[in-house]
């Protein structure tokens, strides 16, 4: 079974917008929501324990509260959550691609020009990195 | 691809609601591969920086000794490392020794051994930060290296940047990680062959010092550098306590064992190799900057050593890239000290050993920013203490904090080496491969370094320092950098046991509940398990 929308969540609340739209496809398309959370901490220093557990609940609470958001809007679509240890971009290839997703939708996401250039930004790199086509949402102004 | 439990049960769905929703959590990426975990292990002890910092004190120790002691300092450092690599495997807990000093002997231990550890972060900053405001002063206009003001408040910049850099999570991707690395590494070799080849046709440099003129000539390199014949057991002590320092954070290679593609593989081959390279840069980069122009010439330019043994082997666009070596490596290595130190602060006040807010992390950026910012205020204001009190005085504190640090890396290492045996005594016996991993090599590793520590404090204590200038309040200037912070570790743990009286009602693990690290799930229970039966009812 494949054919699921993936979407990045970000914890500047990028994605929110993004997720939201692509509640609305896949509630037409008749498909599952998969939220990813990707996240690294550096290693050059051991990152397990107490610090993965936290950085895991505020994973839990941004995407809950994406959920929520969801399942308000559209209550038919089923929506599953993977947070990812890994770079953004790299979790949700890794995940669209293990699901053979339908399509990964992004939103813009908090990287200025300067962070982007010197860093990648995640859009970039999913476009010519992605397995599926892609998907970038404007994030709401609120 | 990494299996995704319960993608399977996606067929029979119930259809109803957002209620099904299953979340899965760290799918362990496991994505570093031979190549990045080696970069990561040898960035990690940033052989540019430990030299420029370490290799003037050890041919002020040892002279044209100096290539055996690299070899030698290895041997505890190597050892360790397999204790890291058991222990992470029973805990892979950010708080590293902290965590597996209370699984072993109980929370006082695993406090102090987590405060040794922090200490050895904290005595290092002043003197990352001073390389690295000097180097760059040296890289832009050489004739202000002197203006301390100047290179002072670059060293405060650099710790705030490279703070801010920890805190936000800024890393640079593999690529570029090694593109700098291999940098490093051809600029030290380029230097450590010419400063050989030089050594052997001969230089001689004259140098006015108060009035007198000061020859230093290089001396032909010869094998037997390599060998420990001729030196004192003080000397080697005293040489092993610097370059216990020069290893420092090799380890990092055997702790990211979970990351690795192939865990079972990886982080042992990747010790390995690293190890080859680390022992070839030293060896080569010793012999040459001791040769070029003698050990008194290193000791005698100790702050600045590696850029003034390599103005003289190298032509002037070189020794730039000299210095940028030097600069990148400090950085690298100012991001393995930050680290691990707020990371233990974070393991430490986690787990109810210390103020909760150590643990706190930043939701945007995902890392410890209490701790980042403490850390690193405090390293600022240690910088400021140690530059004042050393330029208004006589006091060697500046040169003394790489022994001293070499001092709380031996103690929190040594510790680190006892719990491993102690905690496995169950499963040292069952195999001679446990028996030499888990049980001999750590307690190696572990007596060596307790041997160094106690014989360390026992010469300074008996040496004769009067008029060296190397004496604070009666005491030898490196034995009190080292030993007094560290023993403001015991008031200070027992205001915390006062406070947080939890954590200290743990146990140490129970022998019998220690998981095989070969074993199907090598994980221990978690910390907090094992308490003392009093409290453990309510």
């Amino acid at each position: 079974m494949s054919g699921e929308i993936v979407v990045g969540i970000g914890t500047d609340g990028s994605g929110t917008a993004a997720a939201l739209y692509a509640a609305t496809l896949a509630s037409r398309m008749k498909v599952g929501l998969v939220l990813v959370f990707g996240y690294e901490s550096s290693v050059l220093a051991p990152g397990r324990g107490p610090l993965e557990d936290q950085i895991e609940s505020i994973g839990d609470e941004l995407t809950a509260v994406v959920r929520s958001a969801i399942a308000e809007a559209h209550p038919d679509v089923r929506v599953d959550v993977e947070l990812v240890r890994d770079r953004p971009a790299e979790s949700l290839i890794k995940v669209a691609d293990a699901r053979s997703a339908e399509m990964i939708v992004v939103g813009h996401g908090g990287a200025g020009p300067l962070r982007a250039a010197l860093l990648g930004s995640t859009t970039y790199e999913l476009v010519h990195r992605g397995p599926a086509p892609i998907l970038v949402v404007p994030d709401s102004d609120e | 691809m990494q299996g995704i439990p319960g993608n399977d049960d996606w067929g029979v769905m119930s259809s109803e609601s957002s209620s099904s929703t299953m979340v899965d959590k760290g799918l362990k990426g496991g994505s570093l591969g031979l190549v990045a975990v080696i970069v990561i292990g040898v960035a990690s002890t940033a052989p540019g920086y430990s030299l420029a910092a370490g290799i003037g004190g050890i041919g002020g120790e040892v002279g044209v000794k100096a290539p055996f002691i690299m070899l030698f300092a290895f041997v505890p450092m190597g050892c360790i490392a397999a204790a890291f690599y058991y222990l992470n495997k029973a805990d892979p807990d950010c708080g590293t020794n902290f965590t597996w000093g209370v699984r072993a002997f109980g929370p006082k231990a695993g406090w102090l051994s987590g405060w040794g550890c922090i200490i050895a972060d904290l005595v290092i900053m002043p003197n990352l930060a001073g390389i690295s405001g000097q180097y760059l002063v040296l890289l832009v206009h050489e004739e202000w290296a002197n203006n301390i003001y100047l290179t002072t408040g670059i060293g405060i910049l650099f710790i705030i940047a490279m703070c801010w850099i920890c805190f936000t999570g800024i890393e640079l991707s593999a690529r570029s990680q090694v593109i700098l690395l291999g940098t490093e590494v051809v600029v030290l070799a380029a230097f450590a062959i010419t400063a050989i080849v030089k050594a052997f046709h001969g230089v001689t440099k004259t140098v006015t010092v108060d009035g007198a003129d000061k020859v230093y000539k290089s001396v032909k390199p010869s094998l037997s550098w390599l060998s420990p014949s001729g030196v004192s057991t003080t000397a080697i002590t005293a040489g092993l306590v610097l370059a216990v320092f020069v290893y420092w954070g090799w380890d990092t290679c055997v702790s990211v064992n979970e990351e690795a593609e192939d865990s079972s593989r990886t982080p042992g081959l990747a010790a390995i190799m690293s190890t080859f390279i680390l022992l070839g840069i030293y060896l080569v980069t010793s012999f040459g900057s001791v040769a070029l122009l003698g050990p008194e010439f290193l000791a005698d330019n100790s702050g600045e050593a590696i850029s003034a043994v390599g103005k003289v082997a190298l032509p002037n666009v070189f020794y730039k890239f000299l210095l940028v070596a030097v600069l990148t490596s400090a950085a690298a290595s100012c991001q393995t000290t930050i680290l691990p130190a707020t990371r233990t602060m974070l393991s430490m006040g986690s787990h109810g050993a210390a103020p909760k807010k150590l643990a706190r992390i930043d939701r945007r950026h995902l890392s410890p920013d209490f701790s980042t910012w403490l850390f690193g205020g405090i390293s600022v204001l240690w910088y400021i203490v140690l530059v004042v009190v050393s330029h208004n005085t006589s006091y060697k504190i500046y040169d003394a904090s790489i022994a001293a640090v070499g001092l709380a890396i031996s103690v929190y290492y040594g510790v680190s080496g006892l719990s491993c045996i102690w905690f496995y005594r169950r499963h040292i016996f069952t195999s001679v491969k446990n028996f030499a991993l888990i049980g001999f090599l750590p307690a190696l590793g572990g007596v060596m370094l307790i041997f160094v520590f106690i014989r360390t404090i026992d010469d300074k204590i008996s040496a004769d320092h009067s008029g060296d200038g190397s004496v604070i309040l009666g005491v030898d200037t490196t034995l009190f950098i080292g030993t007094a912070l560290l023993v403001l570790g015991v008031p200070l743990m027992l205001w915390c046991k006062a406070k947080y009286p939890a954590f200290f009602n743990f146990k140490a693990d129970p022998k019998d509940s220690v998981p095989d690290p070969y074993g199907e799930n090598a994980l221990a229970k978690p910390l907090g398990t094992y308490t003392k039966e009093l409290t453990n009812v309510g």
